[in-house]
């Protein structure tokens, strides 16, 4: 069991894992990892591609009847066909300034904004094997990359290269960038926002509401800083927010305080998105992505 | 309120830290980056009156913890708190005297004394003042430990000591001390007669008086010889106090010299003529009982052949009749031309002698160049007429109209037995008697007196009669008390012959009972006969409460026991030391903190 977790990269730490290559063979050895632990358990459906037979029961489609087996064994069955999909999805990435943090006190840790973009390689690549269409926005204060869905093979080298390059450093326009999505994406498809959610709340819900209109399925992956969830106080200081220049003194006594705050912001971004039907995930940055992945994978899984 | 360390209560500024950064938490000055303010932000908003109450609670008990720490560190002592007791100077008096070797349930009172003492030190803290002074008033001060080593070397004294001296230092001693509390502790066995001149003394006294009544007792409280020179007949008589009849026996050195029984304060008289010769020692001796000390009483006589003495003619109608008297009883021998002289300077040939003025002051020169010739240090000066009262053993109160005055010659080595006007009268050395006037009527009362007799025989037999140079009678007094010796005695040796060297005349008695005889030059001149004062025989008692209310003003306290005597010495100040319970309310404080940092994490848990 051991062995077979080392062996798995996506199973690994995050820091020690960018440590080893490029984000692109990163993404490559993280979904292959996934995959290889993942049951192979196809949905079986009516596509194009036949897979197998199975008895006939009230209620299935006529069409798809094999009269030649029926006529040689007086026997009813269907054919079953590998269900084809074509589906559309979008990586909606912040870069923004905020983003590009760690905590103090994890040295060997990614920021946000590293472990992000990680996984978001990964989803693309793990979505591109599936023959699936994958585009991406990566956003700050405006869009600042912009590739559309494409099922290609030279995809997967867009996508890496847009999600490598180096950030803005602005602040977060969700909104917007929300709003470039639908532009971009036409037809329905997944759209999965990889944001540490430090936003304009009151314009990000209408936006997201409106992606969900339009009859995209969300997943919004929350990332946060090991530090961020629980507040790791070093002494009395004036916590500055890179992005707004917020400046709040605080100290070890507002910890309990702010470890509340923050389940509360949780609980209440699971509730406005789960209104909306909407997936949401707190993803921390020390996780493993085989969480996310997972997550991802039965978001694909459910839009098929 | 007092404190042991003062000094520490300046820790209490610290009190301010917590404060200060209580107000300066919101200033301070370090920046750091974080991307979730906006959560600090609506935490703090969120959560303002619960954190405010926290903050200055914890503020309140952080403040209140340092000052406690201060307070502890300042050593205070608070009247009905704390445990143990407060830095008090005790002085202990632990009487020694003789008496408290009376046996009482077979072991001796002064055991059971020294006891309760070493007990009283035990319980002493390092924060305490301790002293320890003995019957004989001497003050030792220290340490607990160095006070239980000097305790463990006390022993009974051979006398009755000073006990009001005693009581009198321990009051100076602990009035010295700088402490808040001081209190003296008496542990004694309560005897009257010791007690009898003490006075109160001002604060906290703790008496200790074992319980139980004094055993019964019988003494020999005195024993004397008459006269003090025995030619070779005298007489030894004995006081002895007791209920009923008690066997006694007399000894002179080893031998018995008598032996019967009696008592009832009926005295015991033993004429005598022993065979032995020159300084003896001699002891009377009871059946022992339960106070050993006074079972036996010491004497010493001197015993020899009658003084050959001849008279001048020009010594007087009154020296002359004086001689043939004691001649008659013979207590001295007419010897005309030898043996010791009694006569003028002037004509005076040869020592041993009793010196008189010259008859006419024109002879005043002769005498002198006599003395000189004769190696006497003394010289005749002017002749002074006028009335004078005489000081010295058997002369108080003789009157004095004419006398020479005398001189002493540089050097010179000799006793002075009477002043006249507080200026040497008679003077005595080596094998002379020196007087400055006649013994006339005209010059002096002395020939008058009914103690001339007695005197003059006293001085031919003692200073001159005997083998040159002896001292007078023997000199009775008690263990350690001050006395004055011959001129010459150079040592002194006691009866087993122990010796000890003396320098001057001037010094103390031995501490051990006994008769020791002055050496001159390895020769016995005299003797100092060393008994228990009589005083120490009457054992009666009084208790704790009345001893205790005869010595202490309002604050006294009597103990029959030990661990009461420790008690009241110790828990008679109200205060206490405050450390312990300082200590735990930091302990609670710092609980209560610790609580209060806990029950917000269990709060966060809970949401």
């Amino acid at each position: 069991m051991e062995a077979a977790r080392a062996s798995r990269a996506d199973l690994l730490d995050p820091g020690e894992l960018a440590a080893l290559g490029h984000i692109e063979i990163v993404a490559r050895w993280i979904v292959d990892g996934f995959l290889s632990g993942l049951h192979r358990s196809p949905r079986k459906g009516f596509s194009v591609e036949f897979a197998d037979f199975r008895p006939y029961q009230p209620g299935d489609d006529l069409r798809y009847v094999d009269w030649k087996i029926a006529a040689r064994s007086d026997r009813w069955v269907v054919k079953q066909y590998e269900e084809e999909t074509n589906l559309r999805a979008t990586l909606v990435l912040d870069v923004s300034r905020s983003m590009d943090w760690k905590g103090a006190s994890r040295a060997a840790g990614l920021t946000k904004r590293a472990y992000a973009s990680q996984l978001a390689a990964a989803v693309a690549l793990l979505l591109l094997r599936q023959r699936d269409a994958v585009g991406l926005i990566r956003f700050d204060d405006a869009v600042r990359s912009s590739i559309p869905p494409r099922a290609r093979t030279t995809q997967w080298r867009r996508l890496s290269g847009a999600i490598a390059e180096p950030a803005g450093g602005r602040a977060s326009d969700l909104a917007t960038a929300l709003a470039g999505t639908a532009r971009l994406v036409t037809r329905s498809g997944m759209v999965i926002l990889l944001s540490d959610l430090l936003v304009d709340v009151d314009a990000a819900l209408p936006a997201l509401r409106g992606l969900r209109a339009a009859g995209h399925d969300v997943t919004v992956f929350h990332i946060m800083d090991p530090a961020e969830r629980r507040f790791v106080p070093g002494g009395e200081a004036q916590y500055t927010d890179p992005e707004s220049g917020l400046a709040v003194p605080a100290g070890a006594d507002v910890r309990t305080a702010y470890d509340a705050t923050v389940d509360r912001v949780i609980d209440e971004w699971r509730d406005a998105l789960g209104a909306m039907g909407i997936a949401y995930e707190v993803v921390l940055t020390d996780q493993p992505y085989a969480v996310a992945l997972r997550r991802a994978f039965d978001a694909r899984v459910r839009r098929s | 309120m007092n404190f042991l360390a003062p000094l520490y209560l300046v820790l209490a500024v610290a009190a301010g830290i917590p404060l200060l950064l209580h107000l300066m938490r919101r200033n301070v000055g370090a920046r750091v980056d974080f991307p979730a303010a906006r959560y600090l932000q609506r935490a703090e908003q969120e959560h303002s009156r619960s954190l405010r109450l926290r903050n200055l609670m914890l503020m309140l008990l952080r403040v209140l913890l340092v000052v406690v720490l201060a307070l502890a560190a300042a050593r205070p002592f608070l009247p009905g708190l704390g445990v143990g007791h407060g830095p008090t100077a005790v002085a202990i008096v632990l009487d020694n005297s003789l008496s408290t070797t009376a046996l009482a349930d077979g072991a001796p009172v002064f055991e059971r004394l020294r006891a309760a003492t070493g007990a009283l030190l035990r319980a002493a803290t390092p924060a305490d003042r301790l002293w320890l002074v003995s019957a004989d008033g001497r003050v030792r001060g220290g340490t607990r430990e160095q006070l239980l080593a000097e305790l463990g070397r006390i022993t009974p004294s051979e006398g009755a000591g000073d006990l009001a001296l005693a009581l009198r230092r321990a009051a100076a001693a602990t009035a010295a001390a700088n402490l808040p509390v001081r209190s003296i502790a008496v542990a004694t066995d309560g005897q009257r007669t010791a007690w009898a001149t003490a006075v109160r003394v001002p604060g906290r006294i703790s008496v200790l008086v074992p319980p139980g009544e004094p055993p019964a007792n019988r003494a020999v409280v005195d024993a004397a010889t008459d006269p003090p020179r025995w030619t070779p007949r005298g007489t030894i008589t004995a006081r002895i106090e007791a209920s009923d009849s008690v066997a006694w026996r007399i000894l002179i050195g080893d031998r018995t010299l008598a032996r019967g029984s009696g008592g009832m304060g009926i005295p015991v008289a033993v004429r005598a003529a022993p065979p032995e010769r020159g300084w003896q020692a001699g002891r009377v001796e009871l059946e022992r009982d339960d106070f050993r000390a006074d079972d036996v009483q010491h004497f010493a006589l001197w015993i020899g052949a009658p003084p050959a003495v001849s008279v001048d003619a020009g010594a007087g109608t009154f020296v002359t009749t004086a001689a043939n008297a004691l001649a008659a009883d013979g207590r001295i021998a007419l010897s005309p031309g030898g043996g010791a002289r009694i006569a003028s300077a002037d004509v005076l040939m040869s020592l041993p002698a009793l010196v008189l003025p010259p008859t006419d002051p024109v002879r005043l020169g002769a005498a002198n160049r006599s003395l000189a010739r004769l190696g006497i240090p003394w010289r005749y000066g002017v002749l002074r007429r006028g009335p004078g009262i005489v000081r010295g053993t058997r002369l108080d109160g003789v009157g004095v109209t004419e006398r020479y005055l005398l001189r002493r010659e540089p050097g010179a080595e000799s006793d002075t037995l009477a002043t006249a006007a507080g200026e040497p009268w008679i003077v005595a050395g080596d094998g002379y008697v020196l007087m400055g006037s006649r013994l006339d009527p005209a010059a002096t009362t002395l020939p008058l007196r009914a103690a001339f007799v007695p005197w003059l025989a006293e001085t031919l037999a003692l200073r001159l009669g005997g083998p040159a140079g002896e001292s007078g009678a023997p000199v009775r007094t008690r263990p350690g008390a001050p006395v004055r010796l011959a001129g010459g005695v150079d040592a002194m040796e006691s009866a087993a012959g122990a010796r000890r060297a003396v320098s001057g005349t001037a010094t103390h008695a031995p501490d051990e009972r006994g008769v020791w005889f002055m050496l001159r030059r390895g020769r016995r001149v005299g003797a100092l006969v060393v008994n228990a004062p009589a005083e120490e025989s009457a054992l009666a008692r009084w208790s704790a409460p009345v001893l205790a209310a005869r010595l202490g003003g309002r604050d006294r306290r009597a103990a029959g026991s030990g661990d009461e005597w420790v008690r009241s010495a110790f828990t008679a100040g109200s205060s206490r030391p405050a450390l312990v319970p300082l200590l735990v309310t930091a302990l609670l404080l710092l609980a209560a903190e610790a609580a209060v940092v806990r029950s917000t994490r269990s709060s966060r848990s809970i949401a």
